[in-house]
């Protein structure tokens, strides 16, 4: 791989995500003003006030040991945060530059209530609450910075404790007594003196309402500890009293919080409704008024179960002080909003959790389409009835795109800001990357910028084991593309079908589809109907086959589909078949791989687009070694414990038409990984071994032999053989850590493969399969020298020169896609994760293109001077034989 | 009605690859000419011993309504689904189905071939019924009884290689060695090692300084 300096961030970008925020503090102090977050991705970062770029970021583990408990900061303070789940990391962090001040470690001996630990930061102390339910409360303070023990432990007997029960610092809050005689009790656990507030609840509620009792506390960081009851009545703590607010909870769903403005403390509420959007009110105290200009209402911004993060009152020179409210929604992300409802800027965090990614083709623009139609064999004979027909429309597009021309050179100087036109570019290099993201947000991205064209969140798709399927691609004018998204409902589990316009992110076709029976699997017809559209085939529980179109339904030929237990292992095969009134599926296999107590761990299957090239290798004595190249192959790694060897790994490789095992391989003492590959008749799978305590590759490559098995051209059919390939075996260990495994893929499959791996240390790495190949000979001479085999090591080279990201870490890489582009020699690559990284990659170098610092000046240069040589030379030749003639 | 046995002995270069012996049972079930039942006994499969690998095929013979309704399937270009119960020594009874074409089966008159795929510990992850793609079709002649003709495989599971560091550290010491060797070997002085290249050298240098002092006399002329 390698580029040069000048090619930094040409062909790639990068783009960094925090995840969802837990909680943010506003830093108004330092020059740059920032926003300090916290993410349930375990990250620590700081966003810029103004753009909401990251300025400093700290990734913390994924497990447990990395969840951000607490996040404190109060102006001209430093960041403090309480990280992992028993022992528990106290740090210090400047919040500037986002270096680390100090460390210090508590560990809590009551491991069983560990969990239920509340802490919070107070006059330099780190106070940790520790409740026992009807019993009583263990405070204990620390010294922020060294983490030494003011005191020993106090406990607070408080009976009246119950796991209702909230903390709004410095004062725990409960509601308890019986239904309808409830009382509200409260206690500052810091104080030395043990007061309890104990309120009747009925005194806080009109008469004749019912009280359910249930508390939550303000969102976001509140100037006075308060809370609310039963999403209506809100209440704060002064002076050791109750206060109730005059204002009540203006909607069920709301979200308040409390904050000291200018004029007065202030309740600012924030809720969205479905039809309404969202709505914003605030509210002062002090004066018992409305704040007007805060209020803010109506579907210009619609952000679903917004949720105040936190509200900043800015003092500016003119009287008017300037607000920003940062809001997070249900579909991850945030927003930070002006008076007046502008959004100043908005981050999609959800992107930090993709699920789906498929790269979709643009469609070509208006006159290379009439273009394609004028000379497709099967359009002209049905318009063109005569020569002269031909002639005119021939004439009709020159114009048209004459006309064009004239346009583009008119247009030029005039809008050059104007974004380019979503069209298809020569290559084919640009394309849109369809996302799918946890939480059910889909978008639609370019990706040659990185820039989110569209976006569509849907909350009741449940994404845990969701498939995209591209039914139709852009090449067919006048049909629109078409892609499918296939999850499950969030609530009841069924199927729930997507279809969108994967160009403009519009629902076509089906649009949403709401099915009332889970699914069992999912495929794509092969054939085309009528629309050019790839029909949709719905295995459901029941094993009743649905076809989207059903008009579609007579296509379905020699299907065969295949069903997997991740839990048991078990596999099963249906062959489907249209009898003349519906499709009916019959099971035709199944098998139990791995044996009794088995996981299934991975599969790995051909990609939809994957094309072979060449039907076998050349080797060093001219004979070919036909390659085994099942288009129906997949590749099963299985887990399973055993009594003798500890945990033993599997990897099957299976027919999925008929149900039969190709090749098989055990490994003893070793975990599998969920990363397996598998293009043409090349496998790999990983697993850990656990004898060695190491990442170790395996390779299988099958061949049929010197011999072809069916005559050059006929079609592979999975019943018809039932000859075994030779396998070719070999492992290799990976000297770092995986975490995503990807072939690259080209258009033709000319171009070398390439495996591309995530690591967990943020690296991308381009790996050629030759040095993975199990067919490495031990000892390197005769043939294996002639045919370009690397002699066997058994470790394999990372250098950092096969880095694809340089320095642009890519933290928690999960996956990486790779499309095909026109171009023979590029595949267009996306790593996702935390952050994404799109870049494109060369496995056999750019045959087909010019260096990109090519000398296009020289060489016109050398060219114009070769003409102008040659002319001067035969005026003058012509003139010496004149003057020879005269003599 | 007789039964017909077939012995097959396969002889295996990874007897080792099996932690225990044991015994195999296939049941085997088709779903052809079944009264009422969804599957009913096609016959058994029966092996002694797993590492031999030698299988005793006890198969009841098809007749007349099996070849019909063999027939009537291959027409809708249909499947012949075989299930198979395997019981070994210790685990209990597991269930595999398998189908062929119909029409394969009846082409390649009735002769398939069954491979049972054994994991080191000696469980059954699959047992599948395949047909061979031959050309040549074995005419049925019109008989009562049509005996089926199969072809028993039993196949391990072997245990994938791990990265050989122990051959490739023997091959960089033997590398060395040699390097060293050769290095020991070749101690002669410089011009007992080069003579070769230096003589024909030399012998250039001296013609081509005979053939200038004529050269380097001309301009002077």
């Amino acid at each position: 791989m390698c580029i040069y300096e000048d090619q930094i961030g040409k062909f790639d970008w990068r783009q960094t995500y925090v995840g969802r925020i837990k909680f943010a503090q506003f830093d108004t102090v330092s020059t740059a003003k920032k926003i300090i977050v916290a993410t349930e991705e375990n990250v620590l970062a700081a966003l810029n006030l103004k753009t909401g770029q990251v300025m400093w970021r700290h990734v913390f583990e994924s497990a447990s040991s990395g969840d951000i408990q607490l996040l404190h900061f109060s102006d001209g303070d430093k960041v403090t945060t309480v990280t992992g789940s028993n022992p528990y990391l106290v740090r210090g962090w400047d919040p500037t530059t986002g270096v680390l001040l100090w460390e210090w470690p508590i560990s809590i001996i009551d491991t069983e209530r560990a969990h239920l630990s509340e802490w919070w930061v107070q006059n330099g102390m780190l106070v940790h609450l520790l409740p026992a339910f009807g019993s009583h409360l263990e405070v204990t303070m620390y010294n922020l910075m060294t983490g030494s023990n003011r005191g020993a432990t106090s406990k607070l007997p408080t009976v009246w404790t119950n796991d209702g029960c909230i903390l709004t610092p410095p004062y725990y809050t409960c509601i308890s007594g019986n239904m309808g005689n409830y009382m509200l009790l409260s206690l500052d656990v810091t104080s030395n003196a043990v007061q309890i507030i104990s309120k009747p609840l009925s005194n806080y509620f009109s008469e004749g309402e019912v009280i359910e009792g249930n508390l939550r506390p303000l969102d976001g960081k509140t100037s006075q500890p308060g809370f609310i009851i039963d999403d209506k009545a809100i209440l704060l703590i002064k002076n050791n009293e109750f206060e109730p607010l005059n204002v009540r909870l203006a909607d069920q769903s709301a979200s308040a919080t409390f904050i000291d403005a200018i004029s007065g403390p202030m309740l600012v509420q924030a809720w969205s409704d479905e039809n309404k959007g969202l709505s914003i009110t605030a509210y002062n105290i002090a004066t018992n008024t409305e704040i007007t200009d805060m209020q803010m209402s109506g579907p210009k911004i619609n952000i679903p179960e917004a949720e105040l993060l936190g509200v900043l009152c800015i003092n500016t020179a003119r009287e008017q002080p300037a607000y920003r409210i940062l809001l997070n929604g249900a579909d991850d992300a945030v927003h930070l909003l002006q008076q007046g409802g502008r959004v100043v800027w908005s981050r999609e965090e959800s992107l930090a959790n993709i699920v789906a990614a498929e790269f979709v083709d643009l469609p070509v623009s208006e006159t290379d389409a009439a273009l394609e139609s004028e000379f497709d064999q099967k359009e002209a004979i049905k318009v063109y009835s005569s020569v002269w027909a031909a002639f005119v429309r021939r004439l009709h597009t020159q114009y048209q795109q004459l006309h064009t021309l004239i346009q583009n050179l008119q247009g030029e100087g005039a809008v050059l800001d104007t974004p380019s036109p979503l069209v298809r570019d020569y290559f084919n290099l640009h394309k849109i990357i369809v996302l799918i993201t946890d939480v059910g947000k889909i978008y639609g991205m370019d990706n040659l910028s990185g820039e989110i064209l569209w976006q569509r969140y849907d909350g009741n798709l449940n994404t845990e084991s969701v498939v995209m399927f591209t039914r139709r691609s852009a090449r067919h004018p006048p049909h629109d593309a078409y892609v499918t998204i296939i999850g499950k409902h969030e609530e009841t589990g069924n199927g729930y079908v997507i279809s969108l316009n994967p160009i403009r992110g519009t629902l076509v076709g089906e649009r949403v589809l709401r099915l009332d029976v889970r699914l069992l699997q999912v495929a794509l017809l092969h054939t085309v109907d009528a629309e050019k559209l790839h029909a949709l085939i719905l295995l459901d529980e029941d094993e009743t086959v649905q076809v989207l179109p059903v008009s579609a339904a007579p296509l379905v030929r020699d299907l065969y589909m295949y069903v997997a237990d991740r839990e048991t292992g078990r596999m099963q095969g249906y062959a489907l078949k249209y009898d003349g009134r519906q499709v009916i599926a019959q099971r035709t296999w199944s098998l139990n791989l791995g044996g009794a107590g088995a996981r299934i761990v991975t599969i790995a299957g051909k990609s939809r687009t994957e094309r072979v090239h060449s039907a076998g290798k050349p080797l060093a004595d001219r004979s070919v070694l036909y390659k085994y190249s099942n288009p129906n192959l997949l590749l099963v790694v299985l887990e399973r414990p055993d009594p003798t060897h500890k945990d033993v790994v599997t990897a099957v490789a299976v027919d999925a038409a008929c149900g039969a095992v190709v090749a098989a391989s055990t490994h003893r003492r070793a975990r599998a990984l969920p990363l397996a590959v598998h293009s043409d008749n090349c496998l790999a799978y990983l697993y850990r071994s656990d004898k060695h305590r190491r990442l170790e590759i395996a390779t299988m490559e099958l061949y049929e032999g010197n011999e072809r098995w069916l005559p050059a051209g006929t079609q592979f059919s999975s019943f018809g053989c039932a000859r075994a390939p030779s396998v070719e075996r070999q492992a290799y260990i990976v000297p770092a850590s995986l975490t995503a495994l990807a072939f690259t893929s080209t258009e033709k499959a000319i171009t070398d493969t390439h495996l591309l791996m995530g690591l967990s240390t943020g690296m991308l790495m381009e790996l050629p399969w030759a040095y993975v190949d199990p067919r490495r000979p031990m000892t390197l001479s005769g043939e294996p020298r002639e045919e370009g085999l690397i002699p066997y090591a058994p470790e394999l080279p990372l250098p950092a020169e096969a880095s694809l990201n340089y320095n642009r870490t890519v933290q928690r890489v999960r996956a990486i896609y790779a499309a095909p582009s026109g171009l023979e020699s590029t595949s267009l690559v996306l790593a996702t994760g935390l952050d994404l990284f799109y870049t494109r990659v060369a496995p056999s170098k750019t045959f087909d293109l010019l260096k990109d610092d090519f000398d296009y000046h020289l060489i016109s240069i050398v060219l114009a001077a070769l003409i102008v040589a040659t002319y001067s030379t035969k005026y003058f030749a012509s003139r010496k034989m004149l003057k020879q003639a005269w003599k | 009605m007789h039964l017909m046995f077939i012995f097959l002995t396969i002889f295996f270069h990874y007897v080792a690859c099996l932690d225990y012996d044991g015994w195999m049972n296939i049941k085997v079930d088709h779903s052809l000419n079944c009264a009422s039942e969804k599957y009913c006994k096609r016959g058994t499969i029966t092996l002694k011993s797993i590492r031999a690998g030698t299988a005793i095929i006890d198969q009841i013979p098809f007749n007349r309504k099996h070849i019909k309704e063999l027939q009537e399937l291959a027409e809708l270009d249909g499947f012949y689904t075989i299930r198979t119960l395997v019981s070994t020594a210790e685990g209990k009874e597991i269930e595999f189905l398998s189908s062929v074409k119909a029409k394969g089966l009846l082409e390649n008159g009735l002769s398939d071939i069954i491979s049972a795929w054994v994991l080191p510990s000696g469980e059954v992850i699959a047992v599948t019924f395949q047909v061979m793609n031959s050309t040549q079709t074995n005419a049925l002649n019109l008989d009562s009884e049509y005996p089926i003709n199969s072809d028993f495989y039993l196949r391990h599971v072997d245990q994938a290689p791990v990265p050989d560091t122990a051959s490739y550290i023997q091959k960089l010491e033997r590398e060395r060695e040699a390097r060293e060797k050769g290095e020991l070997k070749d101690n002669r002085s410089f011009l007992a090692k080069y003579w070769m290249y230096i003589v024909p050298i030399a012998v250039f240098v001296m013609i081509s300084g005979a053939g200038n002092p004529e050269g380097a006399a001309q301009p002077s002329r």
